[in-house]
């Protein structure tokens, strides 16, 4: 019968194949017409010790295709299909002793499942062993779960022990054996699950990892070798922006039209610079903060468009930063060398005002379990406040410029990055009381986590952005420039489908974009008439920018090919580069509503 | 001196006869029990634990209890000798029975891997563990027991003649670190008694 024969060494196949893959025509492939007599007639016979090769650069192994397609076959459940498969092209997936071996596994069938693989043909003897090993492994948990431990200590001490492989593990077994509680069971069985068919299912997963793949064929192999192809594909994406997933009936590419580069919105309220603006975590709200000594909550609705939720009202000096709780329930506003505002996002009312006499905050930040906050305050102390307005630690940082004030807390709460001298920032671990440096040449302007913690984006005064990995480290990875500098604190920010993308604000009214991997500039978006003091980049829509400049607008930018459903007119105050609304009949409540009214 | 140490290891013809050829009169705390001890001593060196246990309970009532690591060194010493003996099976449910207590607390647990292991050997003397079969352990064993004893009864734990050892070899070695190395030789005993 035709087939593949496993105990014929690897080495042997793959020379003669070298000599095959040339002579062979490129049509040679596995399909029925291969034989024009039809399926009644005898199987071709398979070419004895020549390897056959398919596909057009004629590298794949047919032999080795079709079997793992026949191994998908089955684990997808068709049965029938993978079967009539292996008759078909006369390749089958396991020899008949694999196939013995692998239903006496099934069936528990230990001792005989033993002989068995001994007569596989494997040349390794250590691979024999581990094998034996896994198979009498279980052996021991089935009988020790039958209560039948006199059993269970026979095998451990008279075929288990004499293998002489993996030491550490049969001293294990032998505790278990007293230990018997049903804890220690069920951890033994947790690799192999708690009731024999799917215990036996894994052990044969386990063993498939331990023979050598052309005995059984690994499982998912197919899938493995599909996931390989779609990351490369991903990998060379450049503009890859989205987040949908790749598709296996073409090669994935991406344009530049991915990238946020069209004017959506243009967002009015403010009476003054904006300062600062960001997105919430999940993608819904961004939040505003301007000169005008406001914060303003923005709604982002199902189109994509954004509408003012709330007016926060009540800060005495402008509001220089925003900061989201991680569950977006609430917003801290920090006033310049003034108080630390809490808010609640749903009502828009101030929940708590965090103040020191004599004092002023100049910038806050949530912990990552939502109940105390960091905030950082004019003589250089860092305080860090429980909720209700209990001071629960507070420290002398060294920060001697008052142009940054910049910190950050990562995820878990360890990590606290803040300026250290105009220079370094410091990478503070709260756990282990470890100190790093990052150290520049130039004054530090702004600075940026990633979404993962492992980098930081730092602004410098002369223009340029450092992107540094601080998780091995630190090591400076990357350079950003292009952008102008010279006066203000400018501000920029990770983006896009996996933080791919880095965005900036300009002194020359513009927004830039690189591709974070290359350095490339990739998009300089114009349309404010004022210094773009921030962004932020939508966590969960790749596809939507903010951009916050003096020109007291914040606008909101999408790929080319977005378009919303309704368009704002803005008051006469603000530019609209000639976008005008199509008759909607909100349209009139809308002006008003963008000109700052608390409630929609 | 040297009668505390006869007395403290249970010598008591060695410790009789000294008595006599010095006509040193013997100091009331050490007879106390001495023959008691000594069984107790000698049954955990033949690996007989079951009947030193017997035996400390019934001169030092409630020592073991208040001991939980001598109480799981002499009976996992009983588990030894039955592997030593070749009856696996009445170890296994010994240690079933008796041992299984002990696996909850934390520091019992190497220990107690390391016992058990033993039973998955044919020849538990060629396996990784047979030092646990050796008289040095159950030496060990036996003057850790002897010290708990002599403790309960408020005598000292060490002879001094021990301590004597034990200091001379401590202030040797502090000499080394602040003079230097050759200036003096580490305390060895051996040494001292073959000058």
């Amino acid at each position: 019968m035709g087939g593949f024969e496993d105990d014929e060494p690897p080495s042997k196949r793959a020379r003669a194949s070298s000599v095959e893959s040339a002579s062979l025509p490129d049509c040679f492939s596995f399909s029925k017409s291969a034989n024009p007599l039809g399926s009644t007639m005898a199987r071709p016979l398979p070419s004895q010790g020549k390897e056959v090769m398919v596909g057009s650069k004629g590298v794949i192994k047919k032999d080795e295709f079709v079997r793992i397609i026949t191994k998908t076959l089955y684990s997808l459940g068709y049965e029938r299909s993978g079967a009539v498969l292996e008759e078909e092209s006369g390749i089958t997936l396991h020899s008949p002793t694999v196939n013995l071996f692998r239903e006496q596994v099934i069936d528990g069938n230990w001792d005989n499942a033993v002989v068995t693989l001994n007569k596989i043909g494997l040349l390794d003897e250590n691979i024999v062993k581990s094998a034996a090993f896994l198979i009498l492994e279980q052996k021991f948990f089935e009988l020790l779960r039958d209560d039948n431990v006199m059993g269970a200590m026979k095998t451990l001490r008279s075929e288990i022990t004499p293998l002489g492989v993996n030491r550490k593990r049969v001293h294990e077994l032998s505790s278990c054996m007293i230990s018997c509680s049903p804890q220690q069971l069920f951890n033994g069985f947790s690799k192999l699950g708690i009731d024999s068919s799917t215990s036996r299912l894994k052990l044969l997963e386990e063993l498939q990892k331990v023979l050598p793949p052309t005995v059984m064929v690994p499982e998912k192999r197919l899938e493995s070798l599909v996931e390989q192809a779609l990351t490369v594909q991903r990998d060379a994406c450049y503009f890859h922006n989205s987040v949908d997933g790749l598709s296996l009936y073409i090669d994935h590419h991406c344009g530049k039209d991915q990238i946020p580069s069209r004017t959506l919105q243009v967002l009015c309220a403010h009476r003054d610079e904006v300062w600062f603006i960001q997105f919430s975590n999940n993608g819904k709200y961004l939040a505003s903060a301007s000169n005008d000594k406001s914060a303003i909550i923005w709604e982002v609705d199902e189109d994509g468009e954004l509408l003012p939720k709330h007016t926060l009202n009540g800060h005495e000096k402008s509001v220089m930063m925003v900061a989201w709780s991680p569950d977006d329930c609430q917003l801290l506003t920090c006033g310049v060398e003034e108080t630390i505002r809490r808010w609640d996002v749903e009502s828009g009312k101030c929940l708590h005002v965090y103040e020191k006499p004599g004092i002023g905050f100049i910038s806050c930040a949530w912990f990552p379990d939502g109940k105390q906050i960091l905030s950082g305050l004019t003589d250089q102390h860092f305080c860090i406040w429980d909720l209700d307005g209990k001071e629960v630690d507070c420290w002398k940082g060294q920060r001697s410029t008052k142009m940054t004030t910049d910190f950050t807390v990562g995820k878990d709460g360890k990590l606290i990055v803040s300026m250290n001298r105009e220079k370094t920032i410091l990478l503070f671990d709260r756990e282990t009381k470890q100190e790093r440096l990052i150290e520049e040449d130039t004054t530090i302007t702004s600075f940026s986590l990633s979404e993962d913690g492992d980098f930081l984006l730092v602004n410098l005064f002369n223009e340029a952005i450092h992107l540094w990995n601080i998780r091995n480290g630190p090591i400076r990875v990357n350079r950003y420039s292009g952008h102008k500098r010279s006066r203000f604190v400018i501000r920029s920010c990770f983006g896009g489908s996996e933080q791919a993308f880095i965005a900036s604000g300009s002194e020359d009214s513009q927004v830039y974009i690189w591709h974070r991997a290359t350095g490339d500039l990739i998009e300089t978006l114009a349309g404010h008439s004022g210094t773009v003091n921030c962004v932020s980049w939508n966590p969960v829509n790749p596809h939507m920018l903010a951009s916050a400049s003096d020109d007291h607008t914040i606008r909101i930018w999408g790929a080319k090919k977005a378009s919303l459903k309704r368009k704002d007119v803005g008051s006469s105050s603000c530019s609209s580069n000639g976008i005008h609304s199509n008759g909607n009949a909100h349209g009139n409540g809308f002006i008003h509503q963008c000109n700052g009214n608390s409630t929609k | 001196m040297v009668l505390s140490y006869l007395m403290h290891n249970c010598f008591k013809e060695t410790a009789e006869a000294f008595l006599s050829s010095t006509g040193l009169k013997l100091p009331v705390d050490y007879s106390v029990n001495v023959d008691k001890r000594k069984a107790i001593f000698n049954f955990v060196l033949e690996g007989n634990a079951l009947k030193a246990i017997e035996l400390t309970e019934e001169l030092a009532p409630n020592l073991l209890e208040n001991d939980m690591d001598l109480h799981f060194d002499l009976l996992s010493l009983h588990f030894i000798e039955l592997v030593r003996s070749r009856k696996f099976t009445e170890a296994l449910e010994f240690g079933q029975k008796k041992l299984t207590s002990f696996g909850k607390v934390p520091k019992y647990v190497e220990k107690l891997e390391d016992f058990m292991a033993l039973l998955a050997y044919e020849e538990p003397e060629k396996s990784p563990m047979f030092h646990l079969l050796s008289p040095e352990y159950r030496q060990n064993v036996a003057d850790s027991l002897n010290r708990a004893v002599l403790g309960h009864a408020n005598l000292p734990a060490y002879s001094s003649l021990e301590r004597v050892v034990q200091q001379a070899t401590v202030v040797r070695q502090y000499l080394q670190q602040e003079v230097g190395k050759d200036s003096y030789p580490p305390f060895s005993l051996k040494a001292f008694l073959s000058k």
